[in-house]
């Protein structure tokens, strides 16, 4: 049998032990804060990076990897003949999904399927994990790509930021674009619908937004009663927050195995410090 | 004196427009609770003035065309629930002398009992012990006087007038609240005042004057003062920066220390400031620094106000350039008109959506007419009223009647219903939808009011002292005492719930904002699992409105 290899880049937030156990490789991206260039994940991890962000009188930006990143990690962790899997960030927020693609068509002695993971940070990171849950459990190369399809197709993702701003700046504000600002204290809850932020609700205060998103999950467990999902929380720099929607849905439904992450530079440089999000999808 | 002219009439209601006028502050006292904003004979005196207004350009003297021109006047100049309700009565009274040149006592008579109706169907939900038993009383006394004989107009009068007096003695009765309080109904009043001055003018006991009849419009003079006085962070300071990857919090944090109000919106390349500060010129230095400074607007509010107090010396205008009598704006699918006392809240609401204030609410309630033009100067063919305030609620039902637009009011009785309405709302739905969306907002919000007692009094087991603090939730006294934050503690107390989680206070124009701190302070320390969110409101008369959700 063939190996089949899978990669993601920086905006899936996977923690180091998920991404070792199932030999996940990532590519990442860049931060720049002006003239300071970092090697996301490498030479800057999640907690400096907030550290930075408070200190910056100049917000930074995120620059994607280029086609030449790609060719040389598929090189470097792969023969000709073998298969690659590679899962990015919402096409609509990046362009790593486009750079992957141009390096699949570079490289053809490689079977290279590139995945549009319609999502962020541990959206990405959960399509990652299921697509290499199937390979390590023996799945064949098309077998792990449907499965990946299929927690794309599923997967929910709804998160709470404390200002607008971030995404409003970094023109990734999409539909969201419509909530004004205000002199109330209003955060707005949104989604992802096809890979656009888009919004869901807007609600005074924060524990009452953190409340909704654990809300919206209830919902949809007693809507589906029968399913059983994988849970992953990430946050801006806010593990309180994360954690009372982590205890929240420990206390009602028993669910020890939630993953709790960093929203790493990659993506926090978009949404900003503070935001929280609940991701699932069913198994 | 076998009938009553047009002539007589005219003189008739201006005596009584005169009178109640007088009268007005007498009225203004019997309210049921004994809050600072009492104000049925203010809005009586207005509606009533504004009727007569409407006499000025008539040339007939019918006493069909009289009555019918009284009517449309006190339609327009319509103040607060009672205004609202004598309209109607002015209303049906005009109906009853249709066609009429002079009218004698049966047809006043039937004028009375026309009247009448027409107030019970103007209310949705008629209350015995009110108005609407007044004027009954009234109408059937006299429809059975002129039944057993023959009457001039004076005696119908007379005897309507008296029975009608008879009814007002007893609503103490009938309504419990006002046993409680130890009154008798404060639109019934009103209306007995006018009609009595009407009927000593008929009878020759007051001649009509000349004299303009003055009513002070609206608002006590203690407001008026209160804008004149010294404004902290009186400058409105406003303006753009041009720049590039300006971080928004950073400049946030760095400007909020040096006044209030203040909005920071915008992207990284083009951010819009807004801000109330005493000094500008420091403000501007700071962002100088970020980038191109445009469109900079400076405006000195209290000079503003001053002037907006002497010129128009009716209505209390806020100085902000988008509130009211503006030109007009882009045009929107769906517009917002709301009723707001007090800057700060006044621009909370800007900042959530709303296209025109009227400022007003307890103590000043806007006519039909304001809240007609509000809504037709708004550039929106569907408009949304928010009243804010159960006084408001009626007379923003009858606009519905007189423009062109689709008009919805949803029903917010308080500020912080207002509000949680208005975070309902949203550009990306329908009319229907935003409605249903915005009265569903407010159902799950609970609101608290701290003001003074104008009076002494029982309120239940309560006993208040004039002068004491109050507490208001829900619309119940439920605290009094000599310390205002135990006062508002004590309606959170009764606000708070386990599920609740969010409180707000919007502290008023009376209260400085150390001492809003230290009540907040207070609060945070009490309930621990709540968030709670402090800001100026600017409200006269109420030193805090409440919110819990």
């Amino acid at each position: 049998m063939t190996r089949i290899h899978v990669v993601t880049d920086s905006g899936s937030d996977l923690p180091k032990e998920v991404r070792e156990k199932y030999n996940i490789h990532v590519v990442p991206l860049t931060i720049q804060f002006g003239e300071d260039i970092y090697v996301d994940g490498i030479e800057l991890s999640a907690k400096a990076f907030y550290q930075a962000l408070k200190e910056a009188l100049v917000l930074p930006s995120t620059c994607q990897p280029s086609p030449a990143d790609f060719v040389k990690c598929y090189e470097s962790i792969s023969k000709p003949g073998e298969h690659i899997i590679s899962v990015h960030l919402s096409s609509e927020l990046s362009g790593t999904y486009q750079s992957a693609v141009l390096a699949s068509t570079m490289l053809e002695d490689r079977h290279i399927h590139v995945l549009d993971s319609k999502s962020a940070s541990i959206g990405i990171g959960l399509v990652t994990l299921a697509v290499a849950e199937a390979v390590q459990n023996g799945a064949s190369v098309e077998d792990a790509v449907k499965e990946g399809e299929r927690v794309i197709e599923e997967i929910e993702v709804f998160f709470v930021v404390d200002t607008l701003e971030y995404l409003r700046r970094n023109g990734r504000i999409g539909a969201a674009s419509a909530i004004v600002g205000s002199l109330l204290n209003i955060k707005p809850v949104l989604t992802l619908k096809d890979g656009i932020v888009t919004p869901h609700d807007k609600i005074r205060g924060k524990s009452r937004a953190l409340k909704e998103i654990s809300d919206i999950f209830k919902r949809y467990l007693t809507a589906h009663p029968n399913r059983k999902v994988r849970i992953g929380i990430t946050h801006a720099d806010s593990i309180s927050e994360a954690n009372i929607i982590r205890d929240e849905l420990i206390s009602d439904f028993d669910m020890k195995d939630i993953l709790i992450e960093y929203i790493g530079a990659t993506i926090g440089v978009h949404v900003g410090p503070g935001t929280v999000a609940l991701l699932w999808y069913p198994l | 004196m076998q009938v009553i002219t047009g002539a007589d009439l005219k003189k008739m209601f201006s005596v009584a427009a005169q009178v109640l006028s007088d009268q007005k502050d007498r009225v203004n006292a019997l309210n049921v609770f004994p809050v600072p904003d009492g104000d049925t004979g203010t809005n009586m005196a207005l509606t009533l003035k504004s009727a007569i207004r409407e006499l000025d350009n008539l040339k007939s003297d019918d006493i069909s065309k009289v009555a019918a021109a009284i009517a449309r006047g006190s339609l327009m100049g319509a103040r607060g629930n009672s205004g609202v309700i004598l309209s109607q009565f002015f209303r049906g009274f005009s109906d009853g002398l249709a066609k009429l040149k002079t009218a004698n006592g049966k047809e006043l008579a039937f004028a009375f009992q026309q009247a009448s109706k027409t107030t019970y169907k103007a209310v949705m939900k008629p209350v015995e012990g009110t108005m609407l038993t007044v004027g009954r009383a009234i109408a059937e006394a006299s429809i059975k006087a002129v039944e057993q004989q023959e009457l001039r107009p004076d005696q119908v009068w007379e005897i309507g007038l008296n029975a009608g007096k008879t009814a007002l003695a007893n609503t103490p009765n009938i309504l419990p609240v006002l046993k409680e309080a130890g009154v008798v109904d404060a639109g019934g009043e009103g209306l007995i005042v006018a009609l009595e001055g009407a009927y000593r003018c008929l009878i020759g006991e007051i001649d009509y004057t000349l004299d303009e009849i003055v009513v002070q419009d609206g608002i006590d003079q203690e407001v008026i003062s209160r804008i004149k006085g010294e404004l902290k962070n009186k400058y409105c300071t406003e303006f753009i920066i041009k720049g590039n990857n300006l971080n928004v919090n950073q400049i946030r944090k760095k400007l909020e220390p040096k006044g209030d109000s203040l909005l920071v919106v915008g992207e990284s390349d083009l951010i819009k400031i807004h801000i109330h500060t005493d000094g500008p010129g420091q403000i501007l230095d700071i962002c100088t620094k970020l980038g191109d400074l445009t469109d900079i607007k400076i405006d000195n509010m209290q000079l503003q106000s001053e002037t907006i107090s002497q010129a128009a010396g009716n209505i209390v205008t806020f100085p902000t350039d988008k509130i009211a009598n503006t030109p007009v704006d882009e045009p929107k699918e769906i517009g917002i008109v709301a009723v707001v006392p007090g800057q700060g809240l006044a621009e909370i609401f800007l900042s959530l959506g709303v296209d025109k204030i009227i400022p007003g609410g307890q103590t000043m309630n806007p006519s039909t007419e304001e809240l007609i033009q509000a809504v037709e100067e708004v550039n929106a063919d569907s408009v949304i009223i928010l009243p804010n305030n159960k006084n408001v609620i009626f007379s923003a039902e009858q606009v519905k009647e007189f423009v062109d637009k689709k008009v919805e009011v949803i029903r917010c009785k308080t500020i912080p219903q207002g509000i949680a309405a208005l975070i309902g709302f949203g550009n990306h739905m329908d009319f229907e939808q935003n409605v249903n969306a915005m009265k569903e907002g407010m159902e799950h919000i609970h609101s608290g009011e701290i003001t003074y007692a104008v009076r002494s009094t029982k309120a239940g087991e309560l006993n208040i002292e004039e002068q004491d603090f109050i507490g208001l939730a829900d619309g119940k006294i439920v605290a009094a005492g000599q310390s205002l934050n135990q006062v508002g503690m004590q309606v959170l107390a009764s606000l708070v719930k386990e599920s609740s989680s969010l409180i707000s206070i919007y502290f008023g124009d009376n209260i400085i904002t150390d001492e809003a701190e230290a009540f907040s302070t207070l609060v945070k320390e009490k309930y621990k699992e709540c968030e709670v969110e402090l800001y100026s409101g600017g409200q006269p008369l109420y030193y805090y409105i409440l919110s819990v959700e």
